[in-house]
């Protein structure tokens, strides 16, 4: 049963009651709240300097694609982008090919101080990123990964493992080990049964969690500010970079926002149904 | 997909290969969380070792010619004395809980409001998950836009409401009072997406059964929530609030692009004390000992919410 077949339990084809229209004011309301300051930004990305500027909101205006053509023709930003696109698809995968085993184990076996390795792997998610910064840096630049692309998947495929292992060790447990077990009767090694019948089945929390280390890793600042200058830049200090001088252009921030939200946006649209259906995946226990 | 060389050895190697083989059920856990735990020791524990190092000695990166000197606890007995550092936790802790307690139930009652049927919900799901994909740069950036003076969407409107009411231009960012609860405010904007997307997938694998059964005996809506709906939310509650506070704990754009620390230091968070010592006044070792500081505040925080937490759902269960 997945999010959406609930729907179906609660609400025959029968036409809606007019009881529930506070239902619709309220999630309307937060939809607008949500989405106006995000609306608000990507229409000043369309303005033209003055417009951005002017010392009222400006609704009404002929849009322009000024900015996008600094950012992109003179800043090159899309290099960036690309920066950010690798960075952020080869940290995720990583950090999941590698975290669902730990969760795996973590949820399957019964060992003395699993708890503690629990615990453990999720303090490295505490430290604050100001703390580590400095001895990060220091070790990138013995090992020369300093303003490297594989220096920053290392490090964001390190700080996302224990979230991916804390989202997927519940669902590995919410799937029956009985399955594997048959499995691995009629013949098949662990790892054959592991690829052929508990990896299917957790396929929708994978990519659920996918998505949001994914989110988390195109995001980040602190360390792609700090660690990268020229070759590795990704898009959150670019922005910062471009659109902040001696003041901050409004205009220009939005067209950067623009470039940098636009295939997250895209993504969880396209991406939405497996999202929700993934991380409520723990239904598979009868 | 990757290959587990280890699993699918072949037979003739089987001698050493199989004692870390899944029939071995005491080590192969291990075997497969190795790579995990080599990559954390290798970038978690490290920066650990070495802030604990710099932590027991006098450097200032700005004052070189300072002689070094083994200090023992001394940082930290500075930190115990330091009322800029007791004010910064005060800030950090009313941040954390304020801001977590209202994700939580908003995001609950949010998550709640879907289980109705609505028409159009995935379109409007996606509305409201729009401020958790930006990136907390971005966000804080958006915002500082809407409470710029003048032209700012919240400064223009509800401020210019404000003063049509007679009660003059609010202070958003330049009261310390509301200075906080302003960035208490976006940091709810910015997440409770998140709590009301893990909250909506607990709720969505709750079995229909005992709702069934509280129908027969004709229990109340509140009886239902309380009793059935709460115990079994538990494992997603667990998860959606630790990771928030953790992170609302280490908030950081946010607060640096929004106010500074400021006005004064009404908004200088333990993150924000941090980063001054460290990267304004390049006290390395202060720094060192305040994020090991922090380090034991949010490990005691989540150490007795998970305990508190998990010996509730045996009881429930």
């Amino acid at each position: 049963m997945s999010f959406q077949d609930l729907y179906k339990i609660e609400s025959p084809a029968a036409p809606h009651k007019p009881k529930n229209w506070w239902v619709y004011v309220i999630i309307l309301l937060v939809c607008f709240v949500n989405f106006m300051p995000y609306l608000w930004i990507v229409m000043t990305g369309l303005m033209d300097r003055e417009a951005a500027t002017a010392s009222t909101p400006t609704w009404f205006f002929k849009p322009t694609f000024e900015a996008f053509h600094f950012l992109i023709v003179e800043k090159g930003i899309m290099y960036n982008f690309m920066n950010s696109t690798i960075v952020a698809v080869a940290s995720t995968f990583f950090s999941v090919v590698i975290g669902m085993f730990c969760a795996y184990a973590l949820a399957r076996y019964d060992f003395t101080g699993r708890d503690d390795v629990s615990f453990w792997v999720l303090t490295n998610r505490m430290m604050p990123p100001v703390a580590i910064l400095l001895p990060i840096f220091i070790t990138f630049q013995t090992l020369k990964l300093l303003d490297t692309r594989l220096g920053l998947i290392i490090l964001y495929t390190a700080m996302q493992l224990p979230f991916v292992v804390w989202m997927l060790t519940g669902y590995f447990r919410d799937i029956p080990k009985r399955y594997e077990e048959s499995a691995m009767v009629d013949g098949d090694t662990w790892f054959q049964a592991f690829r052929k019948v508990t990896l299917p089945l957790m396929m929708p929390s994978i990519t659920a969690t996918s998505i949001f280390v994914m989110i988390l890793s195109w995001n980040e600042f602190a360390f792609a500010t700090f660690l990268t200058s020229i070759e590795a830049k990704t898009m959150p200090p670019s922005i910062m970079a471009y659109s902040i001088g001696a003041s901050i252009q409004w205009n220009i921030l939005g067209a950067a926002v623009i470039l940098i939200t636009a295939p997250l946006v895209l993504f969880v649209l396209i991406m939405q149904r497996q999202l929700i259906s993934g991380l409520s995946q723990g239904v598979v226990k009868e | 997909m990757v290959e587990v060389s280890m699993a699918s050895a072949p037979a003739e190697r089987k001698s050493f290969w199989s004692k870390l083989g899944p029939s071995n059920k005491k080590v192969f856990p291990w075997v497969l969380m190795a790579p995990t735990l080599i990559i954390l020791v290798g970038i978690g524990i490290y920066p650990f070792l070495y802030a604990l190092n710099i932590a027991s000695q006098n450097i200032i990166l700005s004052k070189p010619y300072i002689p070094r000197f083994d200090v023992g606890l001394y940082q930290y007995q500075l930190l115990m004395h330091d009322p800029e550092f007791w004010k910064a936790l005060r800030v950090t802790l009313l941040f954390t809980i304020e801001a977590v307690f209202i994700e939580f139930w908003l995001g609950l009652g949010l998550a709640l409001l879907f289980q109705r049927s609505i028409r159009g919900a995935s379109v409007m799901r996606i509305f409201i998950l729009i401020p958790m994909i930006l990136p907390p740069l971005v966000a804080a950036l958006i915002w500082r836009y809407m409470f710029f003076p003048g032209a700012g969407l919240v400064t223009h409107y509800v401020g210019g409401l404000s003063e049509w009411l007679g009660f003059g231009q609010i202070p958003f960012l330049s009261d310390p009072t509301l200075a906080l609860q302003t960035l208490i405010f976006v940091d709810v904007w910015e997440w409770t997406p998140f709590m009301f997307l893990m909250l909506s997938a607990g709720l969505a694998s709750i079995p229909r059964q005992p709702y069934e059964a509280a129908e027969i005996d004709g229990a109340s809506a509140w009886r239902v929530f309380w009793t059935i709906t709460m115990p079994l939310l538990r494992p997603a509650i667990l998860i959606a609030v630790v990771i928030r506070t953790m992170d609302a704990f280490r908030t950081f754009e946010l607060i640096v692009v929004m106010t500074r620390g400021g006005p004064g230091n009404a908004t200088t968070t333990l993150n924000v004390l941090l980063t001054k010592t460290g990267l304004e006044f390049f006290d390395a070792s202060k720094a060192a000992a305040l994020s090991l500081l922090m380090m034991m505040v949010i490990i005691v925080m989540s150490f007795v919410f998970i305990r508190v937490f998990r010996s509730k759902t045996e009881v429930a269960e």
